[in-house]
């Protein structure tokens, strides 16, 4: 009888619970994933495997030492960044292993707490200047300020700042360009104003291989004359970046 | 009182239940951002300060790198000194899963419950080794990573909590971990601490502090009453009567949930907890 009772109110309980997570959460127990509106900037370099939090072991080395126990992930929860997440089913490999998952919504923030509190040794203690999480690229042609614009949120939200942007100056106005010395934290991704954003973080071992194209493409631009750069920007540009419109509020989770 | 008579707990029961809660309110409080503890129960963070290691994972990590590092050394010093003094106490005091399995135990479903305190707890250390020749091989730590059931238990945790307030959650990782902590109760519902007392390597490297920790069990100098009461309540299946003669036990298996201590209280009162050597 006691059990009953007991069973009914554990009952009722949970009932209640469930009709309080409704209410909690706007989204419900939705299990779909909001489909991204735009395709991410510079669609033809991929990322290259799962952006490690900061101070993390080469990469073999990093998944032999994790244990996944969630230190990271908490205390960056708890720092307000919520950066990282773990990897699910779908890496099996990596699974439960952290990453930072959409710098899109939720950059790191550098505060370099989990590589100081990280109890096996994956993440090691490095400074703010020497990480490297990886490498951000400017997609050229959906960047505001390198069509026309006055923007230069990406090198406000730097954490690095002037250490990292190289500015060129030209009729065009003045075009941010992101160097080696990035660590990859992503705040630039984050708070670029475009729908989409214009910025993308990718693996260092990417980075070295797709440099020279990238490179070759900067040096395009530079040496174009003002009637192609004209041409180029009003014609192919300029319509792709007006599409994608100015969004802040993100939610790529 | 009388809640305490409907629910029918024992006193060092109630005590255990009571730390088990506690060091999960500890563990709830880092959702409200609190950093008092951090993490799971296989690695955590002490007020942001003392690190904390299951040395289970520990020498998985370190076999499966390949590479010793100095920070995870750090890190299991101060529970390897939990454990000296306390023995194989964290199994009956602060895992979860000791409460989950003991409601499980409770329906009494399992039809196999004398073939499961058969099976001698010693072939636990083939399961150890096996676990640590996997992560040889593959270079990962595997038992902590996929099967354990405190990361499972504490991403559970963490899963839920950052659904309730729309935090990034991989549905995939939830469910893998839901599912494993459901077929971890489906195994004890079937065998009963066949998990605790053979299967879970975490315990069998907690049991073997067992036999030098200070925390252990002493038969004060009185008759037994040879009523087998003690070893009717031992659900690790601890044989005590035999141990009688050695005058304490300092067996691998035994989690001082302190039921035997209750048991012989009424009658002879001969067990004791000892701290001490």
């Amino acid at each position: 009888m006691i059990r009953r009772t007991f069973l009914k109110i554990a009952g009722l309980m949970g009932l209640s619970l469930l009709g309080f997570y409704h209410i909690e959460s706007p989204r419900g127990f939705s299990l779909a994933r909001k489909k991204e509106e735009f395709e991410p900037p510079l669609a033809n370099i991929p990322i290259g495997g799962l952006i490690r939090p900061p101070g993390a072991l080469p990469e073999r080395e990093f998944r032999s030492k994790c244990i996944s126990c969630g230190i990271c992930v908490n205390i960056c929860h708890a720092m307000k960044y919520n950066a990282l997440a773990v990897v699910g089913f779908a890496d099996f490999r990596n699974l439960g292993t952290p990453y930072v998952k959409d710098m899109r919504d939720f950059p790191c923030g550098l505060c370099m707490e989990c590589p100081k509190h990280c109890p096996t040794g994956a993440l090691q203690k490095v400074e703010k200047e020497k990480v490297t999480m990886g490498q951000a690229l400017i997609d050229f042609s959906l960047c505001f300020g390198w069509n026309g614009d006055v923007c230069l949120s990406c090198s406000k939200a730097c954490p690095l700042g002037a250490f990292v942007f190289d500015f060129y100056n030209s009729e065009w106005g003045n075009q941010p360009y992101i160097n080696e010395k990035c660590v990859g934290c992503g705040l630039c991704v984050k708070y670029c104003p475009l729908g989409g954003s214009a910025v993308k973080v990718i693996k260092r071992e990417i980075y070295q291989r797709v440099k020279p194209k990238y490179d070759q493409e900067f040096q395009r631009l530079l040496n174009m004359t003002m009637e192609e750069r004209y041409l180029v920007v009003y014609n192919e540009n300029l319509p792709k970046i007006l599409s994608r419109g100015r969004i802040q509020e993100r939610e790529y989770r | 009182m009388k809640s305490l008579q409907v629910v029918n707990l024992k006193r060092y029961t109630l005590l255990r239940r009571i730390v088990l809660v506690l060091v999960l309110v500890l563990f709830l409080f880092q959702f409200l951002r609190i950093k008092l503890l951090i993490g799971g129960l296989s690695g955590s963070l002490l007020i942001s300060w003392i690190k904390l290691l299951d040395p289970f994972a520990f020498v998985e990590a370190l076999i499966a790198s390949k590479k010793f590092t100095i920070d995870s050394l750090w890190a299991v010093i101060p529970v390897l000194l939990i454990y000296f003094i306390f023995g194989r106490a964290f199994c009956g005091w602060v895992c979860p899963m000791d409460l989950f399995f003991n409601w499980i135990n409770r329906l009494k479903t399992s039809p196999y419950l004398e073939i499961s305190y058969k099976i001698p707890s010693h072939t636990g250390y083939i399961v150890v080794l096996f676990f640590l020749l996997i992560s040889f091989i593959s270079g990962i730590p595997v038992f902590t990573n996929y099967i354990s059931h405190l990361t499972n238990f504490f991403r559970t945790l963490t899963a839920l909590v950052f659904l309730t307030f729309n935090f990034p959650v991989d549905f995939s990782l939830l469910l893998y971990s839901l599912f494993f902590l459901l077929f971890l109760l489906f195994l004890e519902g079937l065998f009963p601490r066949l998990w605790c007392r053979v299967l879970c390597p975490v315990g069998k490297i907690y049991g073997l502090f067992n036999k030098i920790s200070l925390l252990h069990l002493k038969f004060q100098d009185k008759d037994c009453l040879q009523c087998a009461s003690c070893e009717r309540v031992c659900y690790m299946g601890v044989k005590i009567a035999e141990r009688v003669p050695q005058g304490h036990i300092r067996s691998q298996e035994c989690i001082f949930c302190g039921n035997c201590v209750e048991a012989c209280g009424g009658k002879a009162n001969l067990i004791k907890f000892k701290l001490g050597v």
